[in-house]
C-alpha cells in the first residue's frame, strides 16, 4: 500500500514540476533558516557546559551600593579566592582569572621580534582543577604555581613554534620579562566564555604576593561542594565582608556584597558582568527563535495554500477513488505521503545547502556551525522531528479536504472548495503580515543605526586616530607628540586615558566648596590638547592649560582647575555663567575649581543619555594618543606619523584606529541584527511571493476562459491584471494594517533600549509596504502577461 | 437480493420540492441484466448512485440482501460498497496519472488484497481483454474502446456481485459499444448482476429486463 502511495506521489509531484518547484523551494529555504538559526541557538545555549561538573562551579560578582545606587561588576577581589579556600568549608575549589588585555596588550618575543597580542590572562594554580581542559603537553600538577610560567593554547603555539610539543621547555618575553612554556592546551572552545591566547602564572604579578580586598580587578571562580545550598554560601560570604571590611565600609560610607552566578549563565546574562568575552543579549535568542518558527510556518502555508488551491483540479482522481472503494483515511494516507516526500525532499536538500553555507555564515556572524551536530543522535533525532512536523503540518489540512470531498459532486466537477479559500486567505495574510512586519521592523534597525551614524556627537570623529601607548613608553610621549606636530601630518594631539566615545572612569561629587549635591559623574582624564584635538565647544570660562596643576602629584586637597559638562552644572544648579570659579569636591581633591563649561557630547554608547562629566589634566593616566590629522590624503599622513613612531619608540606596535571607525563598532551588534533583520525579512518575502505566484498561477489557471472572453472584448493587458490582482491586493491590505500594528510594537520596544533614539517617521512603514505591495504586483503582473499572451481563440475553443 | 421501497429523492428549493425520484418501488433479484432507459433528466444515474452507495441523501427503503441500508453503519456501508459493487463511467474516468496495470490495481489495493494475489487477478484480466501489450501504457495513449476495457477491468477486479454501468457506450462508436455490451453479456452469464443505465434502445437487447423512466418515476418495467 505505502509502495502504491509512495509511487503515485512521486508521479504527482512530477508531474506538476511548476508547483512541487515552488513548494521545494519554499520550504528548503525556510528549513535552512530555521535549522541554522537553531545551531546558532544551540551554540549559545551550549556555552560552559563542557567542564566536569559545571554545574556547581560558580562566578563571583560584586555589588557597591552607596546613597542607595547599585551598581554591579563582573569582578572582585584578588583576597577572595584565597579566603574562600582557605575558610569556607563547602567551596571545594578557587581560582582566580587576571584578564590583562582589558588594560593593554602585551608584547610577546620568541626570538623573532615581538608581536602584540591582546588575549593573555594571568591565572592561579588552581585554574586547571576548576577548568579541566586538556593539557596537550605539560604535567597538569604543579602547572602555573611558580613565578613567570606559560601555558599557550594549540593554535599559538603552533603559531610561535611550529607544534605544541616543539613550545614546551621554550622560553617567550613578555613585555621584555622571561617566561618558560611549561604546558600547552587544547584551545579555548568557541562555547566558553574563556578565550585567551596566553595563560601565564599569576604568581609572576607582584599582586599575587599580597593579594587585597581592594581593586575589584578579577575574574574569581568557585566550585561548590556537592549538595552546597547557594542562598546560604551567601549569606556566609556576607559574614565574611563584615568581618574583614566593616569597619572600612563604615567609614567610607559603603556597602558591598558578593554574590555567585552559574557559570552555565554568564553568557546569556547580565552583559555588564561578562567581562571575558561579550556576552549574547537573550532577547535576541527569543527573537530570533521566534523568526525561525516564522520562516517554517511561512515556507509550510505556501505548500497548504498550494495543495487546497490544487484541490479543485484533483477533486475527479478523489472521486474515482473513494468509488472505487478508497476510504476516507486511505486517502489521507495518500494526500499526506506527497507532503512526506517534499518534506524529506527540502530537508535533504537543506543539508546540503547548509554545508554550502557555513563557512559564510560563519564569517558573517562569528559563531561556527557545528554540522557534526546534524549526524550526531540528537540531530537526527531532531530532524526526523522536523521531517515529520514539516510534513504533517503541510499536509493535514490539504488532505483533510482533499478526502473529504463528496465522490459524485467531485465526479461531476460541480466543486467549488468554499471553506478552503477563506482559509486560503487567512493564510496569504498571516504570510504577508509576516513579511510586512519583519520589513519594518529592518527599517526601524536601520533608521536608528543612521541616526546613530550622522548624529552630532558634539565632537569632531572624522580625521582623528587614535593611537594605544603602553605606560612603559610615557617618557618618549612629549617628543613623540613634538615630532609629530613638526611633521606637519598631525595638527593636534591629545593626551587621553579614554577614547571620547568611550569614558568609562567613575567618580563622585561630594558636598563641599560652594556645591552641596552628592551624584555619580563620569571623569575624562586628559590634557589640555583635547578640547581642540576633537573640537570640544567650550560655553564658558576657558581651558587649563600646560602650567596647572595636574591631578598625580597634587598635594593633599590642593587647588586643580577642571572643567565640567552643562549636564553636571545642571545637577548642581548653575547656569554656566555662574559656574565659573565655583570651588567642588570631585572626591580626589575638595578644591577643584571649575574654569570652564562644555556642551555636553555623547562620551558613551547613544543606549545611555549623557550625563555629568568632569574633564581634569592627569596625563599620567593618559595611555591613548588622539590625532587630529592634517588635511590632505590621510595615508599619506599616517605614513609619515608611522616612521617617527618608528624611530622612537621601536618594538612598540603602530596601530593607528580611526576614531569614526571606533564609534561606529559600539553599535556592531546592532549593525548585526540589522544585517540579520533585512536577511530574515528577505528570505520571508521570497518565500511568500512564490507562494503567491503559485497561487495566482492556479486562479489564472481558472479563469483563462474568463479572461480569454475579456481580451476579445477589448481588455488591456492592464485590465486583466486588475482583474487578477484585486483580490490579492485586498489581502495585503488586510497584511498591511496588522504590520503596521506589529512595526508600532516593535519600534516601541527595540528603541527603548536606546536613550537617544530617531524620531519614529512613517517612512519606515510607508516603504516596507510599498516594496511589499510592488514585489506582490509585479508578481502577479508576470502571471498574467502569461495569461494574456495566450490565443484567445486556442483557449476557448478548447472550452 | 436488492429491494427498494417508496424511494424518494428531492430537492428542497425556495418555493417547493423538486424531486428528481419518486415513489420508485423496485425489486432486482441477483442475476439479472437490468437496463434503466429514459430521457436525460429521467433520474437514471441517480437510481445508480443510490443503488451503489454513493448517494445517501433519500427517504424511503434500501434493503440490500435482507438488511437496510438505513440502519447500517457508516463502516459497514463502506465495506458493503467495496465488496459488492463496480462501477463502470460513460467518461470512463480512468486517474490520468496511472498506467492501465495501476488503474486496475488500485480497487484491489483499498481492499487489501495482497501482492501475489493482485499480479494474478490482473493478469488474469488482462488476458482476457487482450491488454498485455498495453499494461504500461497511460489512459491518454488509448483509444476510447480502449479505455473503457480498462474501466471494466478495474469495475470487475474486486468481483463485485453487481455490475452499475451509466452510459457505458455513450462516448464510443457502434463497434466499439457492441463490443463492450458482448462482455456485459459474458459477465452476465457468469452470475454478475449488472444494471446499466442507456439512452440506445439496441443495448437493453444484451439484458434481461427492461425499465423506463420519466421525470423520477418508473413508466415501465419489462422482461426481454
Amino acid at each position: 500500500m505505502w509502495k502504491n502511495y509512495l509511487k503515485i506521489s512521486f508521479r504527482n509531484l512530477r508531474k506538476r514540476k511548476l508547483y512541487t518547484g515552488i513548494n521545494l523551494l519554499g520550504l528548503t529555504v525556510a528549513l535552512v533558516s530555521f535549522i541554522v538559526i537553531a545551531l546558532y541557538i544551540n551554540h549559545e545555549w551550549s556555552y560552559d557546559r563542557m567542564y566536569a561538573d559545571y554545574d556547581r562551579i560558580y562566578k563571583i560578582n560584586q555589588e557597591f551600593i552607596s546613597n542607595g545606587e547599585s551598581q554591579l561588576v563582573g569582578s572582585s577581589p584578588s583576597l577572595l579566592p584565597v579566603t574562600l579556600l582557605e575558610e569556607f568549608p563547602e567551596v571545594e575549589n578557587a581560582t582566580l582569572i587576571f584578564d590583562l588585555s582589558i588594560f593593554s596588550s602585551v608584547m610577546i618575543d620568541a626570538g623573532e621580534g615581538s608581536q602584540e597580542e591582546n588575549h593573555y590572562a594571568m591565572v592561579d594554580e588552581h585554574f586547571f582543577e576548576v577548568f579541566d581542559f586538556n593539557l596537550i603537553a605539560g604535567q597538569k600538577t604543579g602547572i602555573l604555581s611558580e613565578p613567570n610560567q606559560l601555558v599557550l593554547t594549540e593554535s599559538t603555539a603552533k603559531r610561535y613554534f611550529g607544534s605544541a610539543f616543539n613550545a614546551e621547555g621554550k622560553s617567550l618575553k613578555v613585555d621584555g620579562k622571561d617566561f618558560l612554556v611549561t604546558g600547552v592546551m587544547e584551545d579555548f572552545p568557541s562555547n566558553s566564555h574563556l578565550a585567551f591566547d596566553f595563560l601565564a602564572s599569576f604568581k609572576s604579578h607582584r599582586h599575587s604576593r599580597e593579594p587585597e580586598w581592594s581593586p575589584s580587578n578579577y575574574n574569581n571562580y568557585v566550585k561548590l561542594k556537592p549538595g552546597t545550598d547557594v542562598a546560604s554560601f551567601e549569606s556566609n560570604m556576607a559574614e565574611m565582608v563584615e568581618k574583614y571590611l566593616g569597619a572600612d565600609l563604615a567609614e567610607y560610607g559603603y556597602e558591598t556584597a558578593f554574590f555567585t552566578q552559574p557559570v552555565t549563565n554568564i553568557h546569556l546574562g547580565d552583559p555588564t558582568l561578562s567581562t571575558i568575552k561579550p556576552g549574547t543579549d537573550i532577547k535576541y535568542i527569543y527573537i530570533f527563535g521566534v523568526v525561525a518558527i516564522l520562516l517554517i510556518a511561512i515556507g509550510i502555508i505556501n505548500y497548504v495554500n498550494l495543495a487546497t488551491a490544487e484541490a479543485t483540479e484533483r477533486n475527479k482522481e478523489v472521486g474515482l477513488r473513494k468509488v472505487m472503494g478508497a476510504d476516507r483515511s486511505q486517502l489521507f494516507g495518500q494526500f499526506v505521503s506527497e507532503s512526506m516526500i517534499l518534506s524529506l525532499g527540502a530537508i535533504l536538500l537543506s543539508i546540503l545547502v547548509i554545508y554550502l553555507v557555513a563557512i559564510p555564515f560563519e564569517n558573517f556572524g562569528g559563531v561556527p556551525l557545528d554540522l557534526n551536530l546534524l549526524f550526531s543522535p540528537i540531530g537526527i533525532f531532531g530532524l526526523t522531528g522536523l521531517f515529520l512536523m514539516v510534513g504533517l503540518l503541510a499536509g493535514f489540512y490539504p488532505s483533510l479536504i482533499l478526502s473529504g470531498m463528496e465522490p459524485m459532486k467531485a465526479l461531476g466537477n460541480k466543486l467549488k472548495i468554499g471553506g478552503g479559500a477563506w482559509v486560503r486567505k487567512s493564510l496569504v495574510v498571516f504570510q504577508f503580515f509576516v513579511s510586512m512586519g519583519l520589513l519594518i521592523s529592518t527599517f526601524v534597525v536601520k533608521s536608528q543605526l543612521d541616526f546613530m551614524r550622522e548624529v552630532n556627537l558634539g565632537y569632531d570623529k572624522e580625521q582623528v586616530v587614535a593611537l594605544n601607548y603602553h605606560y612603559t613608553m610615557r617618557e618618549s610621549i612629549p617628543t613623540l607628540r613634538d615630532e609629530m606636530i613638526r611633521s606637519g601630518a598631525a595638527v593636534s594631539i591629545a593626551r587621553a586615558a579614554d577614547m571620547p566615545h568611550d569614558v568609562k572612569a567613575g567618580y563622585k561629587i561630594f558636598p563641599g566648596g560652594d556645591n552641596s549635591r552628592e551624584f555619580m559623574i563620569t571623569g575624562y582624564a586628559v590634557d589640555p590638547e583635547l578640547i581642540g584635538t576633537i573640537n570640544l565647544e567650550l560655553l564658558a570660562g576657558e581651558n587649563y592649560t600646560q602650567s596647572d596643576p595636574v591631578r598625580r602629584g597634587l598635594e593633599e586637597n590642593g587647588e586643580m582647575p577642571i572643567l565640567l559638562n552643562e549636564s553636571a552644572i545642571a545637577e548642581m544648579g548653575w547656569t554656566s555663567q555662574e559656574a565659573i570659579g565655583k570651588k567642588v569636591n570631585v572626591g580626589f581633591t575638595n578644591n577643584a575649581i571649575v574654569k570652564g563649561i562644555v556642551k555636553d557630547f555623547y562620551f558613551s554608547s547613544l543606549h545611555q543619555k549623557v550625563g555629568p562629566m568632569v574633564i581634569f589634566n592627569d596625563p599620567e593616566e593618559a595611555n591613548v594618543l588622539l590625532i587630529k590629522l592634517a588635511a590632505g590624503n590621510p595615508t599619506a599622513n599616517l605614513a609619515s606619523l608611522e616612521s617617527i613612531w618608528k624611530k622612537l619608540v621601536p618594538g612598540r606596535p603602530f596601530n593607528p584606529k580611526f576614531l569614526d571607525q571606533e564609534y561606529a563598532s559600539l553599535y556592531q551588534s546592532e549593525q548585526k541584527v540589522g544585517l540579520i533583520f533585512g536577511l530574515f525579512s528577505g528570505i520571508a518575502i521570497f518565500i511568500a511571493c512564490m507562494g503567491l505566484f503559485g497561487l495566482v498561477s492556479y486562479v489564472a489557471l481558472r479563469r483563462t476562459r474568463e479572461i480569454s472572453i475579456r481580451k476579445v472584448l477589448g481588455a488591456t493587458q492592464g485590465d486583466v491584471l486588475k482583474v487578477l490582482s484585486f483580490d490579492f491586493l485586498k489581502l495585503l491590505g488586510i497584511s498591511a494594517v496588522l504590520a503596521i500594528g506589529f512595526g508600532m510594537w516593535f519600534s516601541d520596544s527595540w528603541l527603548a533600549a536606546f536613550a537617544n533614539r530617531t524620531a519614529l517617521t512613517i517612512w519606515p512603514f510607508v516603504i516596507a509596504i510599498l516594496a511589499v505591495m510592488i514585489l506582490a504586483t509585479l508578481t502577479i503582473g508576470y502571471r498574467s502577461w502569461k495569461v494574456f499572451r495566450l490565443n484567445p481563440a486556442r483557449t476557448l475553443k478548447s472550452e | 437480493m436488492i429491494q427498494l421501497k417508496n424511494l424518494d429523492k428531492f430537492i428542497e428549493s425556495r418555493f417547493q420540492r423538486v424531486f428528481i425520484l419518486k415513489g420508485i418501488d423496485l425489486t432486482i433479484n441477483e442475476g439479472e441484466f437490468l437496463t434503466l432507459m429514459g430521457p436525460s433528466g429521467a433520474g437514471k444515474s441517480t437510481l445508480l448512485n443510490v443503488l451503489g452507495l454513493l448517494d445517501e441523501y433519500y427517504e424511503g427503503d434500501y434493503s440490500f440482501g435482507d438488511r437496510s441500508i438505513k440502519s447500517m453503519k457508516e463502516r459497514e456501508r463502506s465495506a458493503l460498497h467495496k465488496s459488492e459493487f463496480g462501477y463502470i463511467f460513460q467518461a470512463y474516468h480512468l486517474i490520468d496519472e496511472l498506467t492501465v496495470y495501476e488503474n486496475i490495481e488500485t480497487p484491489l489495493l483499498y481492499r487489501n488484497v495482497s501482492s501475489s494475489e493482485r499480479k494474478s487477478i490482473i493478469a488474469n484480466l488482462m488476458d482476457r481483454f487482450n491488454m498485455v501489450a498495453k499494461k504500461d501504457l497511460f489512459p491518454a495513449q488509448l483509444s476510447g474502446g480502449q479505455q473503457q476495457l480498462v474501466g471494466i477491468a478495474r469495475a470487475v477486479a474486486g468481483r463485485p456481485r453487481v455490475l452499475l454501468a451509466d452510459e457505458p457506450t455513450g462516448n464510443l462508436h457502434s463497434g466499439q459499444a457492441k463490443e463492450i455490451m458482448e462482455i456485459f453479456q459474458e459477465l452476465h452469464r457468469e452470475g454478475t448482476t449488472i444494471i446499466q443505465a442507456t439512452h440506445a434502445r439496441e443495448n437493453a437487447d444484451f439484458g434481461t429486463r427492461l425499465i423506463n423512466m420519466l421525470d423520477g418515476k418508473i413508466e415501465s418495467d419489462e422482461a426481454i
